[in-house]
């Protein structure tokens, strides 16, 4: 281990993270964010960026671009969240946390969206996210390269590196120290884990399978002014606490400080663009039921990997008459999602798997490619602890109802669940169209996603099933559930090196627009079986550097595809090898 | 009876020849507050009495469910008869006191509330349910009954059976596929049952837990204030000790 790593590993939970303040900005005795020094900026105002969302992606461009001074709109269609009044410690009640406006769903394998899917309002979906935050994997930007599937990055994990260690300090992180892709250790201290973790663990490690307490954006001891996590279990509804970070808590107050303005309840419906020029001027939204326009320099779209290519295909014009940026076809393609079965496992002793934050403990093992399991990439395994409701879809999905189902249920307290993420493959057909005839309440036709699996996703979420069986066959239980569902929905968007094959560049400029960025999940070729917030924030941070770096404009603009560093290629660990 | 010991999974259904639970009247009746048929697997816990460890904005969400059952807004006459038979089925809910599904249905369908999705193939979700109402009769008819609410348990249970396994056909059911329709409408009936406090007394869930938070995470372990399972108990001595009545019977 490096010196750095030893300093880090004595620093522990002490250190302030550079550059962000957030967590000593917010208020010692409500969970709102402090609003009252905001910024307001006037319409006609030419903002130097607008940006279109407030989450992972958005949350941290903006916060990040507000520090070095650039003067930052970001428009939010969700409300402006206040924890104490807004959120409830109930699972049905948190219903308005999440993305309820219409959207279709086909393919051979669609994927329900809802509660297991967006959000909204400022903090995006990571306000009702779990909470895991790993890193994704040097192999992941080179999977083509490598595996001979996907799509290679235009970057590579050593661009990334600088900044998820920054983001690890600022959630932060905490964990075990992490054997697997490019080993690092975690700012804060593992969290204590429930016994249903405990014995999965066990199970797990008698049939080699390593499993690791973390890596989770949950503070562990008081940082700045957000508390300690109480192990209420109700991270997907929201942390009312504030000790899970999402971009409300972690970048959101640093960035009203540094001049930003939060613009919540505001839905954008049109990028503009000067037809002359093909540069963007600004967005069309909607507050309170009137349409309004911001003027903007640039904009850099953050919505979500469903709306932000349901709002570039809406935004049609003469010289964009396919939806802005989208000469090739490449708006809305390869979107992709993770598959994200769910095995229960029934003990003697009571595990109470409501108890604690959800995302408890992980194993990577079988991340990386193995040709013996038949089949390119693998898959992640964690702990996900469902409440009641969860819990029941989940038995109703195994295919008991009735009095079984009660009978399950009433036997809640003596299971645990783990879950699966597959790296499904991306595939064009898998896309985000805009359904013409069906519209939302603004009138503006709502996203319709299609997803269908190929031979090799199938051949993943199998052998993964069948790893979770196993392990719980190991630790001792009695019974099994299972159910199917997807997790993570990524990609639309892409970042690319060729202009045929993605929508933006290396430095998420679109290709055919020189002032518009893409910032949020979109942009990614490909999933990796990580959970993909903490890299979509990391993304946007190094969004920032580059165009802190540039500055905006077409002048500046260097539109040749560039080759870019690559860091050196690590030895594979060894707990890889399984 | 002797009491059962639920260290064992014996009585769960993937473990029984039939796949189908031992009927849970010889569960002790509920004690304290209320469960959905008065099982009593948690017989002395009625998590309503921690509401004074809770935040005010979860507590008026919670007692909101409780205490007031919403009126049929959404739902004609004809539909509620057959979709209230339908919903007590799939929770098996076979007589009082009842959590009242189909009214909470109801209210987030009238309210628009919907999940911000609709499968390709399916209609709007309100339209989904109306148009089971519509299904549910004309698969009763197949079996020789007038319509689904006039036809024997037997038949209802079976119509039921065939829309969990996407086994239904014709009239409505050959423009809505049955299994997409379960899976709409099973979601909604799910989520009601489950929010309710009386659910979560008859299954020892811990309910809202904030400010205070869990501490006893490990095995076998539980907060003071959470319920015992029934089994630490014997039900037949217990209930006669109190003078209460014994098991629940139909
Ligand atoms: C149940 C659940 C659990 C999850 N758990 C994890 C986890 O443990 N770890 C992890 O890494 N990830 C997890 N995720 C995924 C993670 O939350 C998302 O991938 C991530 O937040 C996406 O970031 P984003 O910036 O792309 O979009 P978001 O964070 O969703 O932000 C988009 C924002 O844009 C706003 N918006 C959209 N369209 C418009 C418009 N037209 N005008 C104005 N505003 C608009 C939305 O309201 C939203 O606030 C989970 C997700 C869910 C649903
Ligand atoms: S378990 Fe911890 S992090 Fe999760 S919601 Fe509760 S207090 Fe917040």
């Amino acid at each position: 281990m490096s010196r750095r790593h030893e300093l880090r590993t004595l620093l522990r939970g002490a250190l302030r993270p550079p550059e962000n303040d957030s967590a000593f900005l917010l208020d010692v005795h409500r969970r709102a964010v402090p609003q009252e020094r905001m910024a307001r900026y006037d319409d006609s105002f030419s903002v130097d960026l607008l940006i279109v969302g407030a989450g992972a992606g958005g949350g941290t461009l903006a916060q990040r671009l507000a520090r070095r001074g650039w003067k930052v709109v970001v428009l939010e269609s969700g409300p402006f969240w206040d924890p104490d009044e807004d959120w409830v410690s109930d699972e049905a009640g948190s219903h308005r946390l999440y993305w309820t406006e219409p959207r279709v769903i086909g393919g051979t394998d669609p994927v329900e969206l809802g509660k297991n899917n967006s959000g909204h309002g400022v903090g995006g979906s990571m306000v009702h996210y779990a909470g895991y935050c790993p890193r994704f994997h040097p192999s992941d930007f080179e999977v083509r390269t490598r595996d001979g599937v996907g799509e290679d990055w235009p970057i590579s994990y050593y661009d990334l590196r600088p900044h998820y260690e920054r983001l690890e300090l600022e959630l932060p992180v905490s964990g075990e120290y992490w054997p697997w892709g490019d080993p690092h250790r975690y700012p804060h201290t593992p969290h204590p884990i429930a016994g249903g973790a405990d014995a999965a663990r066990a199970g797990a490690r008698q049939l080699g399978i390593e499993m690791r307490v973390g890596p989770v954006g949950i503070t562990n001891g008081a940082f700045g002014n957000r508390p300690h996590c109480i192990y209420r279990g109700y991270c997907l509804q929201g942390c009312k606490v504030n000790a899970k970070a999402s971009p409300l808590v972690t970048h959101i107050p640093d960035a009203i400080e540094h001049g930003a303005e939060i613009r919540a309840d505001c839905m954008v419906t049109r990028v503009e663009i000067d037809e002359s020029s093909g540069r963007v001027t600004g967005v069309r939204y909607i507050h309170d039921g009137t349409e309004r326009f911001q003027r903007a320099d640039a904009v850099a779209v953050a919505g979500y990997s469903i709306e932000t290519p349901r709002l570039l295909l809406n935004s049609t014009s003469r010289r964009f008459p396919h939806g802005l940026a989208n000469d090739n076809d490449q708006v809305g393609r390869c979107v992709m999602v993770q598959g994200a079965p769910q095995v229960s496992g029934r003990f003697p002793d009571e595990m109470r798997m409501y108890k604690a934050p959800p995302p408890e403990i992980c194993s990577e093992q079988f991340y990386e490619t193995d040709e013996r399991r038949g089949f390119a990439r693998g898959f992640a395994i964690q702990t996900v602890g469902p409440l009641p409701i969860e819990h029941a879809q989940h038995v109703l999905g195994h295919g008991h109802w009735g009095a079984a189902l009660r009978e399950y249920m009433r036997d809640y307290n003596h299971w645990y669940t783990l879950g699966i993420l597959s790296e499904l493959l991306p595939l064009p057909e898998n896309r985000v169209t805009v359904a013409a005839d069906f519209t939302d309440q603004n009138g503006v036709p709502v996203a319709r996603m299609d997803y269908s699996q190929c031979e090799n996703d199938r051949k993943n979420i199998a052998y993964a099933k069948q790893t979770l069986h196993n392990i719980f066959a190991a630790a001792g239980a009695q019974d099994v559930l299972v159910t199917e569902r997807y997790a993570h929905l990524v990609g639309g968007c892409r970042m690319g090196s060729d202009p045929e094959r993605s929508v933006v560049d290396a430095d998420h400029r679109a290709w055919s627009v020189p002032n518009l960025f893409i910032a949020d999940g979109s942009v990614m070729p490909t999933q990796g079986s990580a959970n993909p917030a903490l890299t979509i924030m990391a993304l946007a941070s190094r969004l920032a550097e580059r165009l802190a770096l540039k500055r905006t404009g077409g002048a500046s603009a260097t539109r040749r595809p560039r080759r870019l560093r690559r860091g050196p290629r690590p030895a594979p660990s060894p707990v890889d090898a399984g | 009876m002797p009491p059962r010991d639920f260290r064992s999974a014996e009585h769960l259904p993937n473990l029984r020849p039939d796949q189908q639970p031992a009927s849970p009247d010889e569960l002790p009746r509920q004690r304290n507050g209320v469960t959905p048929q008065m099982h009593g697997r948690y017989p002395d816990y009625n998590v309503l009495d921690e509401a004074d460890h809770w935040d005010e904005v979860t507590r008026r969400t919670v007692f909101e469910r409780v205490e007031s059952t919403p009126s049929l807004r959404f739902f004609t006459r004809e539909e509620a008869a057959t979709l209230g038979i339908f919903c007590d089925l799939v929770m098996a809910q076979d007589r009082e006191p009842k959590i009242p599904v189909l009214n909470m249905v109801d209210a987030k369908l009238f309210a628009g509330q919907l999940d911000g999705f609709r499968y390709a193939e399916m209609p709007d979700d309100r339209e989904t349910w109306r148009r089971l109402a519509i299904g549910l009769d004309a698969a009763a008819r197949q079996h020789g009954a007038g319509d689904f609410a006039g036809a024997s348990g037997d038949v209802q249970m079976r119509v039921v059976d065939a829309l969990a396994k996407g086994e239904l056909h014709g009239e409505v059911w050959d423009e809505m596929p049955p299994s997409i329709t379960w899976k709409v409408v099973s979601r909604a009936i799910l989520s009601a049952f489950y929010s309710h406090p009386w659910a979560w007394n008859e299954i020892g869930f811990g309910g809202p837990a904030y400010p205070r938070g869990f501490a006893r995470l490990g095995v076998g372990q539980r907060e003071s204030w959470e319920g015992a399972p029934a089994f630490e108990r014997d039900p037949v001595k217990d209930t006669e000790q109190r003078g209460d009545e014994g098991p629940a019977r139909p």
